[in-house]
């Protein structure tokens, strides 16, 4: 204890304040049992990094996998469905990452099921049906995002809509669901090119015939003509008559960017506000020239170059993300949802310009002093970032 | 191997405010965050079409444009001040028990007088006598006292700082109880209990009047873009004077020489050289995480046994549909409480049972472009210990957080009903969300319990390893101000330590 000061005697309570010290420091500890505790608790409900193993790899349709991971050390940590992890990899000597729902339900957690769908122009998606083997070590970010279902405003009603691979997370939704026996109406509507894509499907039928307040309804966009099953796009009118849009659900959309904007305005048609719309991030825009916003006239194609402050500098085109450019030239950052949301990736533009498209979810303050999020910014001429 | 003069660990208040004025007085400096982005608690995040401020409720300390008071002064000398809006908030808070009382108390000093003694006729006396203890001590306190302690005499402390003697170091509880005879304006004008995280039986009657005095007179104070823009302005501050960041790497170990710092080591695995370092992290994570050896010098330790891991927070950020008076929310700071009972309302705060005084604040009030037009920003929040979450198994975190949320809300629509109806987006914010953010133990958000034992009257200011400087919420009072502050003033501390140093050596 400090020596008492002399002055401070004359005021009323300075000796209770020097006693209850006194008193406090008896039956105090020097906290040491607190040594290491915040690390410890982070590692456990927040982890920065996990390392899984990859425990089986199962065969969905002919594009898409499923590989099933398990916790490489420790176990995995809890979630809510609808959540994603950002899985990082090494393609063609480039350290990258893409993030993944997790398709199984946090109430197992033995493995997480991480489905994956090949894209015609992957550049991840290949390496990750092709190069991984059961046994294999990955590294991921913790469980992200804010595409779940919150019980305080959300609703006894849910609606799903899943276009192709956006089925994941409605199935994490659904097998929650049915393990925490929730009394709430879900009703799934999943569009899928051909009856051959359909990720899930037997799985998915058997859960609604089991479940009364599960409904499931399956759309393939191009049928084959022997197909019996409801089929086309997911209009107004199918969802009006298969949905039940009059008890004020909460909607769920993820898909690819095309069916999630298509999906919103049939049910922005139907009256149903956007604050009862809930529509997973989704990626970069491919190709972002065609966005509403991009500037007119301006050649995705053209060269500029990027300059890292004090690192170096290279050239990349307009219409590549400046995140993967980035990754392309050996510099890491940050990052998790690479769609604009989560904002790890936040970089600062010291000179030059940025298009930053709609989804960029920047802070008003960023804006203001130039912090970018590179996952989702093109360069529009040269530029100087702080990385 | 990377050099620098002096590393400042953790770009929360205190920390870039010790970066920013390290770095403007010639320092080279190197300012590392564990986390993507700078504030700590001062920050914001997207959800939808709305941003949402974390923690701050209302900036003290800044006074108006023709009455600056500290904080505008060290704004400006940290070159801030053409780079953030503020705007000043008119009323201090609404403080309502349904169907006992319900009263706003305007942010001026005559209209504080004026409307107590509209609503308690009966206290007139109470009120003056209440309000002259509130501006004496305050004064006394911050203008008068911190000379006067040090000159060994109790009289001439007596002579030049009678109130403060007599009432200052008193629990508040007991002045309120002198000067009042109904419980209901003891609890109006004690509201602010809940910025300082003790009830007013364990809190010093100078901490509370001080923060009353402080806020009427001064005025409560809101940033356009939040307390982020803050943050980010002192950032630039900071890089336009030549100083270095780096984001996501948090500092692992202060590594010493001799007793005395000598480089800062990163998760990334690099050591940066440096004989200054001033740490935002926690006491006690800066001590017995951080700092080598075994374990912390002893006089830290001793200081630790006396004391208490403060009160974390648990938080709904709120996103509504409508327009602030579509609810009829009058002003940006509501106390909402079940009782008057602010002793039973702190014992809950170390449990997950339904809180009985929570806070809500709505942020576009005073600052229209806060929330996108027609809609608005609402925070909820309730004091509590993170202690009560201890014992939450991971498998039932979630259904905790959203059945407590849930309590919250149903108290809230007490007073303003339809609030759930118009909710568009929502976030929870648990104690282990605020430890996750701030990397403190039970995810204190004001440092260790402000009892009268804390009081930097009855500790001694410890400075046992040279070159180590601590500055945050741990080492000093909580909240925006005193954290800045506290920043400033270990900058400060450093570079005369420096100076002294150098001076000696040429000698």
């Amino acid at each position: 204890m400090p020596k008492p000061n002399q002055a401070l005697t004359a005021v009323t309570g300075y000796q209770q304040a020097l006693d209850l010290q006194q008193q406090l420091a008896e039956q105090g500890t020097d906290l040491s049992e607190l040594r290491g505790n915040v690390a410890q608790q982070l590692a456990q409900l927040h982890p920065k990094r996990l390392s899984l193993r990859v425990d089986a790899i199962i065969d969905e349709t002919p594009s898409t996998r499923t590989l099933r991971v398990s916790a490489a050390t420790g176990s995995l940590p809890n979630f809510q469905s609808g959540q994603y992890i950002n899985l990082f990899v090494t393609v063609d000597g480039t350290e990258t990452a893409r993030p993944f729902s997790i398709a199984s339900a946090p109430e197992q957690r033995s493995h997480y099921d991480l489905t994956i769908k090949r894209m015609p122009n992957g550049f991840v998606s290949h390496h990750m049906q092709d190069q991984i083997k059961v046994g294999d070590t990955l590294q991921s970010s913790g469980p992200m995002g804010a595409f779940f279902y919150n019980p305080v405003y959300h609703g006894k009603t849910v609606v799903f809509l899943a276009g192709g691979s956006g089925i994941a997370p409605a199935r994490s939704m659904l097998n929650s669901l049915i393990a925490r026996e929730a009394e709430i109406d879900f009703h799934l509507l999943y569009a899928s090119q051909s009856a051959d894509d359909v990720i899930f499907g037997q799985e998915l039928e058997a859960t609604a015939q089991a479940h009364a307040n599960i409904q499931v309804h399956q759309v393939i966009s191009r049928p084959s003509p022997e197909y019996t099953g409801l089929s086309g796009h997911l209009s107004a009118e199918l969802m009006q008559r298969l949905l039940p849009l009059q008890a004020d659900p909460i909607v769920f959309i993820c898909g690819p960017t095309g069916f999630n904007e298509h999906c919103q305005a049939q049910l922005n048609s139907l009256g149903i506000a956007n604050r009862r719309i809930r529509v997973e991030a989704n990626g970069t825009p491919n190709p972002p020239q065609q966005l509403a916003s991009w500037p007119e006239g301006l050649d995705p194609d053209r060269e500029i170059t990027v300059s890292v402050q004090g690192r170096g500098q290279f050239k990349a085109k307009i219409g590549e993300p400046l995140l993967n450019s980035l990754e392309r030239n050996g510099y890491q950052a940050e990052n998790a949802c690479r769609s604009g949301e989560c904002s790890l990736c936040r970089v600062k533009l010291l000179s030059g310009d940025v298009f930053n498209p709609p989804q960029a979810k920047l802070r008003k303050s960023d804006r203001q002093f130039g912090w970018i999020h590179s996952c989702v910014a093109f360069p529009t001429e040269d530029i100087e970032i702080l990385l | 191997m990377e050099e620098f003069d002096a590393v400042v660990i953790g770009a929360g208040n205190a920390g870039l405010t010790a970066a920013a004025a390290l770095q403007l007085s010639g320092q080279r400096t190197l300012l590392l965050e564990r986390h993507n982005i700078p504030g700590g608690c001062a920050t914001s995040f997207v959800r939808g079409e709305f941003e949402f401020e974390v923690a701050l409720h209302q900036l003290s300390g800044l006074g108006p444009q023709d009455k600056p008071f500290v904080m505008r002064q060290m704004f400006q000398s940290l070159g801030i001040m053409d780079k953030v809006e503020f705007v000043q908030e008119h009323e201090l808070y609404r403080y309502v028990v349904p169907g006992e009382i319900d009263i706003t108390l305007p942010a001026s000093w005559s209209g504080l007088r004026d409307t107590l003694k509209t609503h308690f006729r009966h206290e007139a006396a109470g009120i003056d006598r209440f309000l002259a203890l509130c501006e004496g001590i305050a004064t006394e306190r911050f203008a008068i006292l911190p000379e006067i302690a040090k000159r060994n005499d109790p009289e001439l402390l007596k002579a030049r700082c009678p109130l403060f003697a007599q009432y200052g170091m008193q629990p508040a509880s007991e002045i309120l109880d002198e000067l009042f005879t109904s419980q209901a304006i003891r609890s109006v004008v004690g509201a602010y209990w809940c910025y300082l995280g003790l009830p007013p039986s364990q809190l010093p009657f100078a901490d509370l009047a001080m923060v009353l005095y402080a806020y009427a007179t001064f005025k409560p104070w809101h940033v356009k873009g939040g307390s982020q823009a803050l943050s980010n302005a002192l950032l630039e501050s900071f890089l336009n004077a030549g100083g270095s960041v780096q984001f996501n790497c948090a500092a692992q170990r202060i590594e010493t020489e001799h007793g005395r710092v000598c480089a800062v080591h990163t998760e990334h695995g690099a050591r940066i050289a440096c004989d200054i370092v001033i740490s935002n992290a926690s006491s006690v994570v800066t001590y017995h995480d951080l700092l080598d050896g075994e374990a912390p010098p002893e006089v830290v330790r001793q200081d630790f046994r006396s004391r208490r891991i403060g009160t974390s927070a648990f938080v709904l950020y709120i996103g509504l549909d409508c327009p602030p008076e579509q609810l009829g929310i009058p002003c940006a700071s509501s106390f909402i409480c079940n009782h008057l009972d602010e002793e039973k309302a702190y014992a809950r705060m170390k449990t997950l049972d339904a809180p009985e005084h929570t806070m809500l604040t709505c942020y576009n009030i005073d600052d229209p472009d806060f929330a996108p037009s027609g809609k608005s920003v609402v925070s909820l929040v309730c004091l509590q210990y993170g202690a009560a979450w201890d014992d939450v198994a991971a498998d039932d975190y979630f259904d905790t957080k959203y059945a407590l949320a849930d309590q919250l809300l149903l108290q809230a629509e007490q007073v303003y009903p339809g609030l759930r109806a118009h909710i568009e987006q929502m976030e929870v914010a648990t104690p282990k969300t605020m430890m996750r953010y701030l990397n403190t133990p039970g995810g204190a958000i004001y440092g260790f319990e402000q009892n009268a034992a804390d009081s930097p009257l009855v500790r001694g200011h410890i400075n046992v390893i040279p070159g180590l400087y601590l500055a945050g919420s741990w080492t000093s009072m909580g909240g925006f101000q005193p954290t800045y502050m506290a920043g400033f003033s270990a900058a400060e501390i450093a570079l005369k330590a420096r100076h002294n140093a150098e001076e000696s050596a040429h000698a």
